[in-house]
């Protein structure tokens, strides 16, 4: 069965202990047969990218964390010319750094873009799972080791059946079947706002909102809180339509919603039927 | 230290200081080298049930304590610090000061002080520096006295016992007769200090009195937390144990607890845990606080009962919210103008906070606490507070950072009197360690300097000041007169400092610039580790080690989790010339001939040794000297009765007549009874708390005429990758998003948090390199154009190392205090406001900028370390 590390970006806290303990272990570190030293900066063999979605007041920062997935059917090890690239038994898809001749095609083939060029080396490096650490005996690799949140575990994949059927991989069209699992990837979005009463100057509550798809089908409904706030969370990517409703009020419908990304659809105004 | 084989040692990785250590590290040394830096198991060495692990319940869901310490990634890559281009290596005198020089003289075989913070240095020997010390101390304190002496010794710094780092000087120096004190002011807290000890007293912080037990008590009470103006995950990545607050931010978030923050900035706890952010206008918290205030009393939302029988002063407040002092009632509306948050909003937070259970949460060194006249949004918060029963389950004002997860009578977070917080009665080092600890507070000096007001002492000579700003003193100090120069104690006129670092964490800097090149400052010593910030001004510079240079011992009472006393042993071989402070201070005590008494005749062993036994672990019977030596560290096992103590203010809301504050009335005070006796006309920090627009010593709102010049709102946080000033020189953390921005030029700036209106306003792009500036300078910084700061407002973290292009006029490090207001928080609060003032930002071209300055743009600099300790070095002149 093997190894696999499991990502649940929705524990992540953006610390970015990951990403700075694997340099910890790499930078100035040479552990050849695993690896050679990593460069450092530039390298993030576990790397961090914050995205900032949404407008003011209501915005979000998640984390992506993206390294080497250590795919079963890695396009890398075919493509390294030199036969640099191995798997081993626990998965690990480790380049020879010997071996490497620098010719850098595993790069371009790499699905994923986790490949980094050593320059002062001349050789293509990437995440080793720490393998020189679990042949010692370690059972995880640093950015496991060093993450206080519980969003990276690494283990059996025979153990870990729970998280993985929760889970999902990056671009399973590439068929490389990765051993990194993901958990509530950045791949869905909220649709947000607030609904509010200009003339009475207050939020308002209870406003009953329905999310329309682009196929007319309502996504879900929900009542605004007492701060007139709505959320529509983990959405998939598309366009939406609003559907705003209270008693005594003017309904409201909000068109269209472009949501290719976290969206606020910002302040509604919503006024009474006896305002007219 | 190693012979080759690999081996683990201990280091904290804190930043905390005061012999109190935290984010405790397993360090793997090989080869006289630092291999790796990681968390500590806990369990490493001892079976968990020998230290009780505790779990606390609340809402059907259990919280675990980790079993492994919360290591940050400041402490991931520590090693960035210890093997920093930027480490002073040997001891330094600048080029251009000739110590037989006349005081005042300039030119060649002058002190030439006008130079400072614009000479090169030149290499000296030990011998020659230590003999320019000994020479200078005995001519100073000969011709003026010892208190011409002016000691900087304070603060945060690496953590260490015996090494110091801070105030090792002092022991010498009162060997010596005297010095004069630099006072550290209370300057991530300035609005509990100087503000809510007025209401609630909680001596010597003033924070809410005994926060024991307070994460228990909001898993289970709370049903809504308000973050108001602070980070709660940012100030713990430098000390006080790590992520442990985000474990319990997600904690909370799984239980159901709405977490709202009130802050201009989408801080990182916002940025992952707000259910709501409330956008507020930097420093105009006060506002928004009476408009809730207005709307309790107009709605009769607040707690009658309670605000009788627990409070003094109400009526003179309601008076003051109503309008009925000064004709302005104090409504939303009112405030929304101030604050830029709708009215509507603060409305409905006001029905919210009203109907439930709602706490304050901080995290030290927000833009709430640290503005202008920041003692009136704290005592503001302590009064909505008390309008809604604070100590009632649930309730309560909880400064996150300070460890009372879980507590016990006598081990409370801070302690509920004035008293030390090395001074623990389970675990202390306190007599072991050499450094200087303002705790517990046992009166002052008889001259000293707050930080605040150094370049006041400086330049004009003198001050009149009520309270020291002391960080352990009390509230009654507060109310004492100091005048400087004391009678019969003579100006300062040497600066001997191992904590030099005025130039990007205090007030209106530029101007500290420009008194370290006072002539009456004829002698300025500087020991650091790195060559940064003050340092550029001293005449002598002496290389300092870091603690993985050190053998030491140190206990961690800082961390959430667990207490442990533990070995520090030495991992590698000083770097360079390098030796620790207490070293340093030992070499000259040697020359003086007071190296027994400064030393107490102990070796650093014999310090190890006595440490161990006076830290009150080997009085738990659970551990003698030779076990903890082979295990290297002992955990001190939970309070098996936590759970017994009482949460917060419980008591006092039960029965205030058995369990009353530390004010004059024993009871909450929304009319300050000691502010009305010694302070009736105080404009600034009245009686009852107000809004103050403007001041005789600020006027930094946009209702003032100095806005159509500087139209933004500077907020001013913790650092997010440095503490204080700090690993500013990480390069694993300089190449992160958020750190830095770098320029066309390859320099790494500072970032600026621009919103994309303000920024499109101005020509801005994401990444662009501008000027932030007012009529106190400038400083350049690099956009960060996103949505996570508010319309209106610029944002940089303080503790950028200054870079000056133009010394005391424009910097190029992204020390954003250089420009920060010069008064003191308010007439009558020595303490700083660095955060809510006036500034603009303008797009800077930087190639006329290098054609200008062709010699502050060619330093020789690290594209990824940024400064480098060569940069200063100049050819030794014959």
């Amino acid at each position: 069965m093997g190894k696999v590390m499991v990502i649940d970006i929705g524990k992540c806290n953006g610390c970015y202990n990951c990403q700075v303990a694997c340099k910890d272990e790499h930078v100035d570190n040479d552990w050849t047969p695993i690896a050679k030293p990593q460069p450092d900066t530039g390298h993030f063999w576990m790397k961090v990218t914050d995205i900032v979605q949404g407008t003011v007041p209501k915005v979000r920062v998640r984390y992506m964390l993206d390294t080497c997935q250590h795919c079963d059917e890695a396009s890398c090890i075919p493509a390294c010319r030199s036969k640099a690239i191995y798997k081993r038994e626990d998965g690990a898809v480790i380049i020879d750094p010997e071996k490497c001749r620098g010719a850098g095609d595993c790069i371009k083939a790499c699905p994923y873009g986790i490949i980094y060029w050593n320059d002062e080396a001349k050789i293509a490096q990437k995440c080793t799972w720490c393998a020189h650490l679990l042949d010692q005996g370690w059972k995880e690799p640093r950015c496991v080791d060093a993450c206080p949140t519980g969003a990276l575990t690494f283990g059996e994949e025979s153990e870990l059946q729970d998280l993985i059927a929760k889970a999902e991989v990056l671009k399973p069209e590439a068929g490389a079947k990765p051993r990194v699992y993901y958990i509530d990837l950045p791949n869905k979005y909220f649709i947000a706002g607030a609904v509010y009463e200009p003339e009475a100057d207050e939020c308002l509550e209870g406003v009953k909102v329905t999310l329309i798809g682009a196929d007319g089908r309502s996504r879900g409904t929900l009542n605004t809180d007492d701060f007139g706030d709505f959320w529509f969370e983990r959405q998939e990517p598309g366009r939406y339509s609003l559907r705003v409703e209270k008693d005594g009020y003017l309904s409201k419908t909000i068109e269209p919603i472009e949501a290719l990304e976290d969206i606020n659809v910002g302040d509604i105004e919503l006024h009474r039927e006896s305002a007219e | 230290m190693d012979t080759g084989a690999e081996r683990t040692y201990i280091k904290n990785t804190g930043k905390s200081s005061f012999g109190i250590g935290s984010h405790v590290a397993a360090v793997d040394v090989k080869d006289g080298k630092i291999l790796r830096i990681r968390p500590l198991s806990y369990d490493w060495k001892y079976k968990p049930e020998e230290f009780r692990p505790w779990k606390i319940e609340a809402r059907g869901k259990t919280f675990h304590v980790p079993l492994k310490t919360t290591v940050s990634p400041l402490g991931l890559g520590y090693k960035k610090s210890v093997y920093s281009p930027n480490r002073i290596l040997y001891p330094l005198k600048r080029v251009d000061w000739d110590p037989t020089g006349a005081p005042g003289s300039t030119g060649p075989g002058g002190r030439n002080t006008q130079n400072r913070g614009r000479s090169g240095y030149v290499r000296i020997s030990w011998d020659e520096a230590l003999d320019l010390i000994v020479a200078e101390l005995r001519r100073v304190i000969d011709k003026y006295g010892p208190y011409a002496v002016f000691a900087q010794g304070d603060g945060h710094g690496e953590t260490k016992t015996i090494h110091g780092p801070h105030g090792c000087q002092m022991r010498l120096l009162e060997l010596l007769g005297g010095y004069t004190l630099q006072v550290r002011n209370a300057d991530s807290w300035e609005g509990w200090y100087w503000g809510t000890k007025h209401v609630w007293g909680g001596e010597p912080f003033g924070l809410m009195p005994h926060p024991t037990n307070m994460y228990p008590d909001i898993s289970r009470h709370s049903d809504q937390l308000l973050f108001w103006g602070c980070d709660p995950i940012t100030t713990t990545r430098g000390f006080n144990g790590g992520d442990y607050v985000g474990l319990f931010c997600s904690f909370w978030k799984e239980i159901g607890i709405r977490q709202i923050y009130v802050c201009p900035d989408l801080n990182y706890g916002a940025a992952v845990f707000a259910d709501k952010w409330i956008p507020i206008l930097p420093n105009t918290d006060a506002a928004m606080q009476l408009a809730i205030a207005h709307y309790w009393i107009e709605h009769d939302l607040y707690d009658k009962e309670y605000v009788a029988t627990h409070t003094v002063g109400f009526e003179s407040f309601s008076d003051y919210v109503l309008g009925k002092e000064d004709g302005v009632p104090k409504t939303p509306q009112w405030a929304a103008e101030k604050t830029l948050v709708p009215s509507r909003i603060i409305k409905a937070l006001a029905r919210a906070w009203a109907a439930q259970a709602t706490s304050c949460v901080h995290g030290f060194g927000g833009g709430l606490i640290r503005g202008p006249y920041s003692h009136e949004p704290a005592r503001l918060e302590a009064a909505l507070l008390a309008m809604q029963g604070i100590g009632r389950p649930g309730q309560h004002s909880f400064c996150i950072i300070n460890r009372a997860v879980f507590g016990s009578e006598d081990h409370p977070a801070y302690p509920p009197s004035p008293g030390s917080i090395i001074n623990n009665p389970n675990l202390n080092l306190r007599s072991t360690y050499r450094g200087y600890s303002p705790f517990p507070y046992a009166g002052l000096p008889k001259q000293f300097i707050p930080k605040t007001l150094v370049h006041d002492a400086i330049l004009k000579g003198t001050f009149t000041i009520h309270g020291s700003s002391l960080q352990s003193s009390t509230a009654e100090e507060q109310f004492v007169k100091y005048e400087y120069p004391v009678e019969g104690c003579s100006p300062i006129h040497m600066i001997w400092s191992d904590a030099p670092c005025l130039m990007t964490c205090w007030n209106d800097s530029n101007q500290i610039a420009a008194a370290y090149q006072h002539p009456s400052i004829e002698c300025f010593i500087a020991q650091h580790p790195w060559l940064e910030n003050d340092c550029l001004f001293a005449d002598l510079i002496l290389p300092v080690n870091t603690k993985f240079e050190e053998e030491d011992i140190c206990i961690d009472t800082e961390s959430v989790t667990f207490e442990m006393l533990y070995l520090e042993h030495q991992c590698i071989e000083s770097l360079g010339e390098s030796k620790s402070d207490y070293e340093i201070v030992c070499m000259v005590a040697e020359r003086l001939g007071l190296l027994e008494q400064y030393t107490e005749g102990k070796s650093i062993q014999e310090w190890i040794r006595y440490g161990f036994d006076t830290s009150r672990v080997p009085d738990t019977g659970l551990i003698d000297w030779e076990t903890f030596q082979e295990k290297q560290y002992f955990v001190v096992p939970s309070d098996p009765n936590w759970e017994g103590y009482s949460a917060g203010m419980y008591d006092f809301y039960r029965d205030p007549e058995a369990h009353p504050l530390e004010t004059p009335s024993g009871k909450l005070e929304f009319q300050s009874l000691n502010l009305t006796k010694y302070f009736p006309e105080d404009r600034e920090r009245p009686p009852v708390p107000h809004w103050v627009e403007k001041s005789e010593l600020h006027d930094e709102r946009l209702s003032s005429a100095r806005a159509s010049k500087f139209p933004l709102l500077c907020v001013s946080n913790h650092p997010r990758h440095r503490v204080h000033a700090q690993m500013d020189d990480h390069t694993w953390s300089r190449e992160i998003v958020s750190c830095k921005v770098k320029g066309p030029d390859g320099y790494l700036y500072e970032p600026v948090w621009l919103h994309p209106s303000e920024a499109a306003k101005r020509g801005i792009k994401d990444g662009d390199i501008c000027r932030i500036f007012n009529e106190r300078g400038a400083v350049l910084v690099g956009a960060r154009v996103w949505e996570r700061i508010m319309p209106g407002v610029a944002y940089v973290d303080h503790g950028a190392r200054a870079d000056f292009i133009v010394s005391g006029e424009l910097d190029r490090g992204g020390a954003i205090n250089t420009i920060s207001p010069h008064s003191v928080t308010s007439k009558n609060c020595a303490g700083m406001a660095s955060s809510g003032f006036l500034v603009e930002v303008a797009p800077v071209d930087l190639e006329a900028l290098t054609r200008e300055y062709p010699e502050a743009f060619s330093r020789p600099y690290s594209e990824t370390a940024g400064l480098r300790f060569d940069r200063v070095l100049v050819e030794r002149e014959n």
